[in-house]
């Protein structure tokens, strides 16, 4: 009884999880070909990679889409979480408004801001144009087609960082801000002191989370641009399915993806270490924050 | 101030956020004229709304459409289903009892399953492929059930352990007195009371089995393609038809939003209410 609880995910596993993974990783070192012919070579693909410009660019891509876009969407996600936190009338609607993209599928999305940013036909274009700017070749030019992608990755993905923070934030005690309006800390004090050191365990939650999704984009760039111009927006994920499905190449393609996999793990085991270590840190949990408020507030009220 | 700049922050957010589903809805209601002509905004002002891209779901378009949105439906309720129920029990396994396969123990056993979830998907499914291709399964709807089945697993383990082990011990006893066998303890006691888990836990597989494109690009083709895959078929012809994709696309958001209005009910629902006292 007791195996058999869990013998079904741990089957799932095995089958769809650690066979294809280990076979993934025997094809990598092999040259296989989509119609069945190659056979060993060893560690020559990931020489190849070394090498290869457009696993570089697309690997580079792949790296600063997280690092910045997640940077933004965390900012931006937390100020409207502050925003919204503090409206005092409309809070439901409100956060309705701002949840809308994330119940729109990736690819939908994609297809939208495609037509949004259409160089002829888009809104976007066509508001540039009304008052007088030149239009911008958002899709075709490789560094506007980047920060296409990072806008539309914000559009849909900072709602999720938001409603994570902002569900901490409705969690959070009301005693210390209390003792800070009692002592007259300013707004910006309050949030250095208090909110944002509170706020620490769920923005680690709402940054790992996104960047391991992050590190999974495919479904906007292969709507949107299909990884150009010229490789410029690629990721691995969509340049290993190009050159394993596309080409037909798919020990070099499974080559690229063990080594975003690798590059995953590594930095989601570096994101554990730093959340345990942070967990433990009393003057990161906001606990001490809050015992430095309280004993100031004593010193008012004992003058 | 500060008041001024925070609305100031989320009425600029809220037309960004707003805006673009709102020209995905009006879009709908253009000809291929209105948005050469374009871009107009403002309906019945700009251009004359027709009917014209829901003649063509209606008509033309109907049997590819309803091909990929029937796929779509199936999978995501059948799959998210299973994921729940496959789940569950898993789940309960891991809040009451205590595995041990050499040096690993149930933290290890949770961190296998739910780890599953950091990998990119793009990672197995190559070898998937390749392996669906073998063994027949390839475009077909099993296939594709296993495979979703699969990719929400770590998901509603996740969410239905801590569900699980919330509930009190006590309650199972008080069965265990009234003559239930463990599976009916399971069953008739302990799956009733994780309802509101098990509400989550299927509303977000849903979530994500419906919106899910690389696994339906990668292993169907033509039997069991989902609505994302008829939609780039769609759009990969001579003419980009936006007025039909916006379309298909505002009708992409109904069943998600069925299944949400449908399962808030439960996950509202008290978890012990009445249970012990």
């Amino acid at each position: 009884m007791k195996y058999l609880l869990i013998a079904p995910p741990l089957a799932f596993f095995f089958a769809i999880s650690l066979i294809p993974l280990v076979y993934t990783v025997w094809l990598s070192l092999t040259s296989t070909n989509i119609a069945g012919g190659g056979g060993w070579v060893g560690f020559d693909n990931y020489a190849r990679l070394l090498a290869d410009t457009f696993f570089r660019q697309a690997y580079g891509n792949t790296v600063l889409f997280v690092v910045i876009g997640v940077a933004a969407q965390y900012v931006l996600g937390l100020a409207l979480a502050l925003a919204v936190h503090s409206l005092t009338r409309g809070q439901r609607l409100v956060r309705l408004a701002i949840l809308l993209p994330l119940m729109i599928a990736p690819l939908i999305v994609g297809f939208i801001w495609q037509t949004l940013l259409d160089s002829r036909y888009g809104p976007v274009n066509g508001l540039l144009r009304a008052v007088g700017i030149d239009p911008v070749a958002w899709l075709t030019d490789s560094s506007f087609a980047f920060i296409s992608i990072l806008i539309v990755d914000a559009w849909q993905w900072t709602p999720f960082v938001f409603l994570v923070l902002y569900a901490g934030l409705r969690t959070l005690p009301t005693e210390p801000f209390e003792a800070a309006r009692v002592d007259g800390a300013s707004g910006w004090r309050t949030f250095a002191d208090i909110t944002f050191p509170m706020l620490i365990p769920a923005s680690i939650a709402a940054i790992l989370l996104r960047a391991i999704e992050a590190f999974k984009l495919f479904d906007i760039v292969f709507y949107i641009t299909g990884g150009g111009p010229g490789g410029a927006t690629g990721t691995v994920s969509l340049l290993g399915y190009f050159t394993a499905l596309r080409s037909g190449n798919m020990g070099y393609g499974a080559a690229m993806t063990v080594v975003l996999l690798l590059t995953v793990i590594a930095i989601a085991l570096t994101s554990l270490l730093i959340l345990q270590r942070a967990l433990s840190r009393p003057d990161l949990s906001g606990e001490q924050a809050f015992a430095r408020r309280q004993s100031r507030t004593r010193e008012v009220e004992h003058g | 101030m500060d008041r001024i700049r925070r609305l100031a922050l989320l009425g600029v957010w809220g037309l960004f956020a707003i805006f673009p589903v709102y020209w995905m809805a009006i879009t709908a209601f253009k000809e291929q004229r209105d948005i050469y002509q374009g871009p107009f905004v403002v309906p019945g002002v700009d251009f004359q709304p027709t009917l014209q891209s829901w003649e063509y779901i209606a008509g033309t378009g109907r049997d590819q459409i309803l091909l990929g949105f029937g796929n779509s439906v199936l999978f995501a309720a059948v799959s998210s289903f299973l994921a729940v129920v496959i789940g569950a029990f898993a789940a309960y396994g891991l809040a009451r009892y205590k595995y041990r396969f050499g040096p690993f123990t149930n933290s290890d056993l949770s961190f296998l399953i739910v780890s599953q979830r950091i990998m990119p998907p793009i990672v197995a499914v190559i070898a998937l492929f390749a392996m669906f291709r073998f063994v027949g399964l390839l475009d077909t709807h099993f296939g594709m059930i296993l495979v979703y089945t699969w990719f929400n697993l770590p998901l509603t383990v996740f969410i239905l352990t801590d569900f699980m082990s919330r509930i009190p011990v006590e309650i199972e006893h008080a069965a265990a007195i009234d003559g239930y066998g463990k599976f009916d303890q399971i069953r008739k006691v302990m799956l009733p009371l994780a309802m509101p888990g098990m509400a989550a836990a299927y509303l977000l597989s849903f979530f994500f089995v419906w919106n899910d494109f690389l696994l339906a690009l990668m292993l169907t083709f033509r039997d069991a393609q989902t609505l994302p895959i008829v939609i780039t078929a769609l759009s990969a012809q001579m003419e980009p038809r936006w007025w039909l994709i916006s379309a298909i696309g505002l009708l992409a958001i109904i069943p998600p939003a069925l299944a949400a209005i449908v399962l808030d009910r439960f996950m509202e629902r008290q978890v012990l209410r009445g249970g012990i006292r």
